[in-house]
């Protein structure tokens, strides 16, 4: 796979996605520096070892080398060391941080699997950009701009996936969620507000009915 | 072109009869399918979610981004140019979104500082070498 970018900064631009109060962000940049990028393990899903810490940051460390390559354009300076990661996460709160590790400590692998993907995933900010730049139609989208949309339009999906969860509860189904219960999901969080309305063109639909 | 034809498609099952943009953009299907495989999974789905949902929750996310930045759009282009704070005037109202994004914006800041410091010692070690 594609492993030209440094492990640390890779850890470093995962880092910059999270929460700076996470303890795994510590770990992971404490197991990427035992770790050299090896391996070509792109997809999380296809390892099996991703329970065991370690190993499973040096995957953090290969999925995030693999973003860093598609967000070339945007991460010019991207030749960083050792020490800006281990200064970054100075903003954590110790007690904060001593509560998480508890937590963390006690999960299983299972749980474990599921907190590493969503810490680690996203949507990637060139793939984001692209998308503001034909909706905006200019071609100035700063960078804080697009990952900030990135980290809003990760909550959605959060909210999404969660509320539909609570849907599949509800009817009493299991398995993995089907489209019925994102729209039942999708029409929820529409009632609450969380979902900005498109004003005009509702318009413009009666406007057209209208003619016939 | 069938991707156009899909794009137009799925944009009009997202519920717009006029789209804003010239539909200049083909939107192919799958743009963030496999992050939001991982996503899904993260925040509770199963391992493996189901391809239907995922294209789903993809049209879902595009149409979300692409109303709050048409909002943000209105809102910004009183004052010039689109800027961050137009986005976070969108998601004042929701708590979590937007204590999450302030996080965000004041990492990047971190980060950019800790960037510059970082090349102005490179520099000096280049000088000294």
């Amino acid at each position: 796979m594609k492993q030209s970018k440094d492990p640390f900064e890779a850890a470093l631009e995962e880092q910059e996605e999270s929460p700076p109060e996470s303890p795994i962000g510590q770990e992971e940049l404490e197991g990427t520096q035992s770790h050299t990028a090896g391996g070509g393990l792109e997809d999380e899903f296809e390892t099996s070892n991703a329970a065991a810490v370690p190993g499973g940051s040096n995957v953090k460390a290969n999925v995030a080398v693999a973003k860093n390559k598609e967000d070339d354009e945007e991460e010019e300076e991207e030749n960083m060391d050792v020490d800006l990661a281990s200064k970054l996460p100075s903003s954590a709160d110790p007690s904060k941080m001593e509560k998480m590790q508890s937590i963390l400590s006690q999960f299983t692998e299972d749980q474990m699997n599921r907190y590493e993907s969503f810490r680690r995933s996203a949507l990637q900010k060139a793939n984001m950009r692209r998308l503001l730049v034909s909706i905006t139609g200019s071609q100035k989208i700063s960078l804080p701009m697009t990952i900030t949309v990135c980290g809003i339009a990760k909550m959605f999906v959060g909210e999404l996936v969660e509320t539909a969860r609570m849907v599949m509860t509800e009817r009493r189904e299991s398995g993995p969620i089907r489209p019925c219960h994102i729209r039942e999901a999708y029409r929820r969080l529409k009632l609450e507000g969380k979902v900005p309305k498109r004003s005009v063109p509702r318009l413009f639909r009666y406007l057209i009915l209208s003619f016939d | 072109m069938s991707n156009a034809a899909a794009g137009s498609s799925s944009k009009s099952k997202a519920g717009s009869s006029q789209p804003y943009e010239t539909t200049s953009f083909k939107r192919k299907r799958g743009v963030f399918q496999k992050d939001l495989q991982h996503m899904m999974y993260g925040f509770g789905d199963d391992a493996n979610p189901l391809p239907e949902t995922v294209a789903l929750v993809e049209d879902i996310v595009v149409e979300y981004v692409t109303d709050l930045a048409h909002k943000a759009q209105e809102i910004g282009s009183k004052r010039g140019k689109l800027s961050v704070e137009d986005f976070l005037y969108q998601i004042r109202k929701d708590f979590p979104k937007l204590n999450r994004c302030t996080e965000l914006l004041s990492m990047q800041e971190e980060l950019k500082q800790a960037r510059k410091a970082f090349e102005v010692d490179e520099e000096k070690l280049a000088s000294i070498e």
